[in-house]
């Protein structure tokens, strides 16, 4: 999903991610709309804050989030994540004093602590230094792979290219272009060209 | 943009509720007018015909208030929550008119403006219900939060309203003996309270139309200056 | 259920990590303590000893009032309402997570300041203990249920801290009514009276079963 500021990216996400009930519409998942319930069992939600509590330490809080979701074990799923996403090292630290990067990555773990089908990531790019922002896009490459639908709000055209089947972008609150595969030259005559490019 | 329809019916409605008005409150007026003075009390009693009826209306309007909360809860549709705002700003009118009236009565009668008789008492406290309500909905950002938030305050008021008559019995048990003595309606009083309370009602239904419609005109006026400004 | 038991137990993890707001809210209540003393002209005699309840009440009331802001002060944090709003289950469930905590918390608020008004007022508290437990407890109950529910309601609104007590003090009114009676009732030696021991209960199932049933259309945004 791409817009400029204000297009209503964040709140179209949170509407699929079902913390915002929308005035008038609704959600379908895989062609049927289910109850808000069970719909937040299928999605994952990563938002611009990471949803953590700063006093508890990376693995409490993945414990938290899987006994939130109802994970069967939820500790060996805490593991799991901690290994995968490589935070085995700053596990036992309080959130609070773990650096950004480490952060956003524990965000990524928490959304996924349920296996879900659906994974909507607000922003993951923002604030990530480079080795960072290719650590996160070999990973949801592998999401994809793996069979799950990744929908990102991002700024940067570069990303949509790179990395997504289709790109959506929303102007004041309304659809203004699907485009599938994301063709740079249509998403820069609606967004304007990017910065630092040649005109 | 189409401009919204509800203030054309509410426009007949306003009419008739309004001509009505008039006519009971001239009704009314010449009823107390001419209503026997109160042998202890003397003419002040008067403000009685006043205060009991504006009290109907305020309970009245907190029913509506959180009523028209829970339907919006239900059902989701945004009517109900403005019907339950605008009852709630009217409520609260009619709230401060009888504790305005209450205090004045009873330094007529008593000598003391206030004495935490157990009515007038439970009236302060569904004031302050009233006024946190509407504090609420200033204060909380955003129209569904704000119409949600509210309503679960209104339905948790008419919830408590009942229980703090029992509270305010523990209270004056302990504390305060005192009881500012209703006695029943004397002759010829029948008729001016009954129209009173009738003109009562039918000032709160006016009223709340008014409210409502200005409400409407209010939003078509957004409606207006977000499309000339898309 | 299981989500009950995870939250509470996240909301008590986090007290301990930083009890910020449990040694807050035993110093405001000591601080209390101190201003009623100087509040009211001699502490000691036995005139005063009568308004005793009513201000142990009141001070529950204020240290509920500051506990049930900072304990959602920190959700807002890193946004973890969200967190919470996202998972799925019953939400009142979360609700009564934090509520027990609130609960707990205020409860061992609860217990130093009696103990400090014992005190400061010459209560015989001791000799009562168990009766006097019995109504804190359910005023407590009470407070934690209507707390949490108002609070999540007023941590997203402006001027949150005004707000909260705005709120919730005309709905304590019948559960404050109704301590206060039974407390002095409890200290005078005449045991506990039943009409407030019904109306504490009822006004306990009131609040309990409202803010349960509300609690999931407050998680909304």
């Amino acid at each position: 999903m791409l817009g400029e500021n204000g297009a209503g990216k964040s709140t179209l996400l949170r509407i699929l991610a079902g913390l915002v009930r929308p005035t008038s519409g609704s959600v379908a998942i895989e062609g049927s709309v289910l109850e808000r319930r069970t719909a937040r069992r299928r999605i994952g939600y990563s938002g611009h804050a990471n949803l953590l509590y700063p006093t508890l330490t990376a693995r409490e809080n993945l414990c938290f989030a899987g006994r939130l979701y109802n994970v069967a074990n939820p500790h060996e799923r805490a593991a799991e994540l901690l290994a995968e996403y490589g935070l085995s090292a700053t596990a036992e630290r309080p959130v609070a004093k773990l650096s950004r990067g480490t952060a956003q990555r524990l965000a990524l773990a928490r959304s996924l602590v349920h296996d879900p089908r659906i994974l909507l990531l607000d922003e993951p790019f923002t604030g990530l230094d480079l080795n960072g922002a290719q650590a996160l896009m070999q990973r949801l490459r592998r999401l994809r792979a793996d069979g799950r639908a990744v929908i990102f709000v991002t700024h940067e055209i570069d990303r949509a290219t790179a990395l997504a089947d289709a790109a959506l972008v929303l102007q004041k609150g309304r659809a203004l272009l699907m485009s599938a595969p994301p063709q740079r030259s249509d998403l820069e005559a609606v967004l304007g060209q990017p910065v630092g490019s040649a005109a | 943009m189409t401009a919204p329809s509800p203030t054309l019916p509410l426009r007949r409605t306003l009419r008739i509720c309004g001509a009505l008005l008039l006519a009971l409150a001239a009704a009314f007026a010449f009823c107390v007018w001419r209503a026997p003075e109160d042998a202890t009390q003397g003419v002040i009693q008067k403000i009685f015909y006043l205060h009991v009826p504006l009290a109907f209306s305020a309970y009245l309007g907190f029913f509506l208030t959180a009523l028209f909360g829970a339907l919006f809860l239900w059902r989701g549709d945004e009517r109900s929550d403005r019907l339950a705002a605008a009852a709630a700003e009217v409520g609260v009118l009619f709230c401060s008119l009888v504790l305005i009236t209450g205090p004045i009565w009873a330094k007529g009668t008593w000598g003391r403006f206030w004495s935490w008789d157990a009515r007038l008492t439970l009236t302060l406290l569904l004031w302050l219900i009233y006024v946190g309500y509407l504090l609420l909905r200033s204060f909380a950002e955003g129209g569904d939060r704000a119409a949600r938030f509210a309503a679960v305050y209104g339905i948790a008021g008419i919830a408590v309203i009942p229980l703090n008559y029992f509270a305010i019995e523990l209270s004056r048990g302990s504390l305060h003996p005192e009881n500012l003595e209703r006695g029943s309606l004397g002759a010829g009083m029948g008729l001016p309270f009954a129209l009173g309370v009738v003109t009562s009602l039918v000032c709160f239904l006016f009223l709340l139309c008014l409210r409502i419609q200005v409400t409407a005109l209010r939003r078509a006026e957004e409606q207006r200056l977000y499309a000339s400004d898309a | 259920m299981s989500t009950f038991v995870a939250v509470l137990w996240k909301d008590l993890l986090c007290e301990w990590r930083n009890h910020e707001r449990l040694s807050a809210m035993v110093v405001f209540s000591l601080l209390l303590v101190v201003i009623f003393h100087f509040a009211l002209p001699e502490s000691s005699a036995p005139a005063s000893r009568t308004y005793a309840p009513g201000l142990l009440w009141a001070a529950y009331v204020f240290a509920a009032l500051l506990g049930h802001n900072r304990a959602f002060a920190a959700e807002l944090e890193n946004d973890a309402l969200s967190g919470l709003a996202l998972a799925p289950v019953d939400r009142g469930w979360i609700f009564l997570g934090k509520a027990a905590a609130n609960f707990l918390v205020l409860a061992a608020v609860q217990f130093l300041t009696a103990a400090a008004f014992a005190l400061a007022f010459e209560l015989e508290l001791a000799a009562h203990a168990l009766p006097f437990a019995g109504i804190a407890a359910l005023g407590a109950l009470g407070l934690s249920c209507l707390g949490t529910l108002f609070a999540a309601v007023a941590v997203r609104t402006r001027f949150r801290d005004v707000l909260l007590p705005l709120l919730l003090f005309p709905l304590a009114i019948p559960l404050l009514a109704a301590a206060v009676h039974a407390t002095a009732a409890i200290l005078a030696g005449r045991g506990v009276p039943p009409a407030s021991l019904h109306l504490l209960l009822v006004v306990d199932a009131v609040y309990a079963i409202v803010s349960f049933l509300s609690f999931e259309y407050v998680l909304d945004e």
